[in-house]
C-alpha cells in the first residue's frame, strides 16, 4: 500500500475512512516519504485528523515532509482549465469558465474528472512519493473512478477526451494506484460495500482492491461469567463480537483495524491508526 | 392534524432503526402512524413487516397502527418531469442523457424528491404522525435546503452561468459563430455538446413555476415538523449533530433532542467497579468499557452545554430487532426521549 503512488480510500460514511487515509499519510511521512493527502470531499475529515483548521486547495505542510489539501471544484476547474487544457488566462475567468462550471454540474463526469484530473497531475509531477486521497463515500467512488470512460463516451473528440484516456491509464495500473474500502462488521456496510465491489468489478475498476474492516472487536480470552459491571460488559463484548464474527465470516476482508475504546480526538484516532498499519505493512 | 418527525444524523448511527423503532412506538400507544424509511437493512425491513418496500404504504401484519413506504429517490426526477412539465417536453427530459445523469449526480435532487414524497404523506391528512428517516446525502442538511437548491437549478442557475447574461433564447446556442467562448468550448469538450446541454436547460427551465411552488409547500411542512437529531459519541456523528444545531434553527427549527445511540451504562463509568472474585480477563475487558463509558458521558455533557440541546440516550443493543416488538423494545429503555413535543402519548 505504502509503495504505491496513488491511494484512493473509500467506504461507507462513518467507517472512518478520513481516519484512514490520515493514519496512513501520517505514518508514509514518518518513513520519510513526500506526502500529498487530499481531501475530495465536503467534509473536514482529513483536517480534524490533523488537527490544522480546515485545508485550503493549495497544499500546505500539515507535518514535516507531508502536505494536506482540500479539493475546492471551482479552483480545480480553474487550474484543470489552464494546466490541463491549455487555456489562456483570459478566457478561464469570463464567460467560458461559468460555462463549463455549468458544465460540471450538469454533464457526467465533468465533475468527477477535474478532480481525478489533480490527483494524476500531482502523481505525474513528481513533487510526492505519495498521494492519499480521502475520496467520497462508496455510493460515489464508481462515478469518479469510471469518469474518464464516462468522458469518452459523452465527448468523442477535443482535448478534454485526449486527457481522459491518459488518467484511464494510471488508474488501471495496479502497480501505480491502489484502492482501500472501509467498512464495518455490520449488516448494511457489508452489504454497501460489497454491492460497491461487484459493480467496480463488473467494470473492471477493482483496482488492486483492498478491503479493511474497522472497530473489530478482539475475542475475549475468558468464558467467565461475574456479577455487576464487569459481567455485564464481558456480556455485551461476547454478542457485539459473535455479530461482528457473523458478518466477517461472509465478508473476508484483507486485514482489520481494532475497535478502539475511550479515544477521544479525531487526531489520536489517526495516530493509532498509523500505529497500527506501522505494524501490518 | 397530521404531526411529523424529521429525524436526522449521519450514515451509520442507527438513524433508520430508530426512525422505526419511534413509529412502533407511538403505533402501540394508539397513534396511526406511518414510516418512511430510505434503504433499509433486511433485517429492519422484515421487521416493518415489509417484503417489498415502495412509494405506496403498506399496513404491518402485527401491529396494524404501523404503516410503512420507502423512498424511491431514482424515481424522482422523472416525476419532477411528468408533474411539472408539458407531456411532450416531459418525454424528450426522461431521455435526455444529461438529464439522466443530472438526476443521479445532483445530491440535492435525491433530497428534492425525499422531501416531495414525504410532505405528500403529510398532506393526504391520513396519518396521526409521519416519521421520516431523512436520505443521508449532502449530510442530510441537503434535505432542509434541497426545495430551494431544486427551483434555483431548474430556474435557470446553470443557463445564466453559460451565457454570462438574461435567459437566451435557443437561437443563442445555434448563432455560435458570433460567440468566440461557444468555439472555444467546441474545441475543448469536442463539437455540439454545449449545445445538448443547453437543449436540455432550456427544457428543464419550463418546469420551474411548478417546481417553485411546490417547493414552497414542501418548505411549510418541513417548517412545522418536530426534528430528532441521532448521533453517536464517536467525532464524526458528532461533527454532523453540531452542524445541524448550528443550520437547523434557520432553516425550519431547533431540533427537539439529540439522540445519543450505542449509549454503555453510565454506572460503567466508574473503573472500580465492585467485581470481587471476578477474572483478571473481564476486569481488564471492563476497564476498557469503563474508559469508553467515560468518554460517551463527556461528549454528550458538553454538547449539551455548548448547545443548550436536550439530550437523550439509547442503549447500545447488541441485537438489532427483526420484529415490531423488538423495535419498541430498542426504547423502553432509553431515556431523555422528548415525546410531547413529537406528539407522542408517554407510556402508561
Amino acid at each position: 500500500m505504502i509503495d504505491k503512488r496513488l491511494v484512493i480510500v473509500s467506504g461507507k460514511g462513518g467507517t472512518g475512512k478520513s481516519a484512514f487515509a490520515a493514519g496512513l499519510a501520517l505514518l508514509a511521512q514518518r518513513q520519510g516519504l513526500r506526502v500529498l493527502a487530499a481531501e475530495l470531499g465536503d467534509g473536514a475529515g482529513l483536517s480534524a485528523h490533523f488537527g490544522t483548521g480546515p485545508l485550503a486547495f493549495h497544499p500546505r505542510e500539515v507535518r514535516p515532509g507531508l502536505h494536506a489539501m482540500h479539493m475546492v471544484r471551482s479552483e480545480a476547474l480553474l487550474e484543470y482549465l489552464s494546466i490541463q487544457l491549455g487555456v489562456r488566462t483570459i478566457a478561464r475567468f469570463g464567460p467560458f469558465a461559468r460555462a463549463f462550471d455549468a458544465l460540471a454540474t450538469t454533464a457526467p463526469g465533468i465533475r468527477e474528472i477535474i478532480t481525478i484530473g489533480k490527483l494524476v497531475w500531482e502523481v505525474r509531477e513528481d513533487k510526492w512519493d505519495i498521494v492519499v486521497a480521502d475520496a467520497p463515500p462508496t455510493g460515489q467512488i464508481g462515478s469518479y473512478l469510471r469518469a474518464p470512460q464516462t468522458i469518452n463516451e459523452l465527448v468523442p473528440s477535443g482535448r478534454v477526451q485526449a486527457q481522459s484516456e491518459q488518467m484511464a491509464a494510471m488508474l488501471a495500473d495496479h502497480a501505480t494506484t491502489e484502492l482501500v474500502l472501509m467498512t464495518l462488521p455490520e449488516e448494511l456496510p457489508v452489504a454497501e460495500t460489497r454491492e460497491a465491489l461487484t459493480w467496480l468489478e463488473k467494470e473492471k475498476l477493482a483496482i488492486g482492491t483492498t478491503l479493511v474492516a474497522n472497530r473489530v472487536l478482539d475475542e475475549l480470552d475468558s468464558k467467565a461469567t461475574a456479577a455487576g459491571p464487569i459481567g455485564e460488559a464481558a456480556v455485551l463484548h461476547r454478542r457485539l463480537h459473535d455479530e461482528q464474527r457473523h458478518w466477517l465470516e461472509r465478508f473476508p476482508t484483507d486485514f482489520q483495524l481494532p475497535y478502539l475504546f475511550g479515544i477521544l480526538t479525531p487526531g489520536e484516532v489517526a495516530a493509532h491508526i498509523s500505529d497500527e498499519l506501522e505494524a501490518r505493512l | 392534524m397530521t404531526h411529523t418527525v424529521l429525524v436526522t444524523g449521519s450514515g451509520g448511527v442507527g438513524k433508520t432503526s430508530l426512525a422505526a423503532a419511534l413509529a412502533a412506538t407511538a403505533a402501540r400507544r394508539g397513534l396511526r402512524t406511518l414510516v418512511v424509511t430510505v434503504d433499509p437493512a433486511r433485517r429492519l425491513a422484515d421487521a416493518l413487516g415489509a417484503d417489498t418496500l415502495g412509494n405506496e404504504p403498506e399496513q404491518n401484519p402485527v401491529e396494524g397502527n404501523l404503516w410503512a413506504a420507502m423512498l424511491d429517490a431514482s424515481a424522482s426526477w422523472r416525476a419532477v418531469a411528468e408533474r411539472h412539465a408539458e407531456p411532450d417536453v416531459a418525454a424528450r427530459l426522461v431521455n435526455n442523457e444529461f438529464f439522466i445523469a443530472a438526476s443521479e449526480h445532483f445530491p440535492a435532487s435525491q433530497a428534492y424528491a425525499a422531501a416531495d414524497q414525504a410532505a405528500t404523506y403529510v398532506e393526504a391528512g391520513v396519518w396521526d404522525l409521519v416519521v421520516v428517516d431523512t436520505p443521508p446525502s449532502g449530510g442530510g442538511i441537503d434535505f432542509f435546503t434541497a426545495p430551494a437548491q431544486m427551483a434555483d437549478l431548474v430556474g435557470g442557475r446553470l443557463l445564466r452561468w453559460i451565457t454570462g447574461g438574461p435567459l437566451p433564447g435557443r437561437r443563442f446556442f445555434f448563432d455560435r459563430a458570433a460567440r468566440p467562448m461557444l468555439r472555444l468550448a467546441d474545441t475543448i469538450l469536442g463539437a455540439d455538446l454545449l449545445e445538448r446541454v443547453a437543449e436540455f436547460l432550456l427544457d428543464l427551465r419550463t418546469t420551474y413555476d411548478g417546481v417553485a411552488r411546490r417547493g414552497r409547500q414542501i418548505e411549510k411542512v418541513l417548517k412545522a415538523s418536530s426534528i430528532l437529531v441521532v448521533a453517536t459519541a464517536d467525532p464524526a456523528p458528532v461533527g454532523e449533530a453540531v452542524r445541524f444545531y448550528r443550520e437547523l434553527p434557520a432553516l425550519a427549527s431547533t431540533p427537539a433532542a439529540v439522540v445519543f445511540n450505542r449509549a454503555l451504562p453510565e454506572d460503567w463509568a466508574n473503573r472500580n467497579a465492585e467485581g470481587k472474585g471476578a477474572p483478571a480477563a473481564l476486569v481488564q475487558n471492563f476497564q476498557r468499557w469503563s474508559a469508553e463509558s467515560l468518554r460517551q458521558i463527556d461528549v454528550r455533557g458538553e454538547f449539551s452545554t455548548r448547545y443548550r440541546a436536550n439530550v437523550a440516550t439509547v442503549p447500545w443493543s447488541s441485537t438489532p430487532p427483526t420484529d415490531v416488538a423488538g423495535l419498541i423494545a430498542l426504547l423502553e429503555s432509553a431515556s431523555g426521549i422528548p415525546w410531547e413535543s413529537l406528539g407522542i402519548p408517554q407510556a402508561q
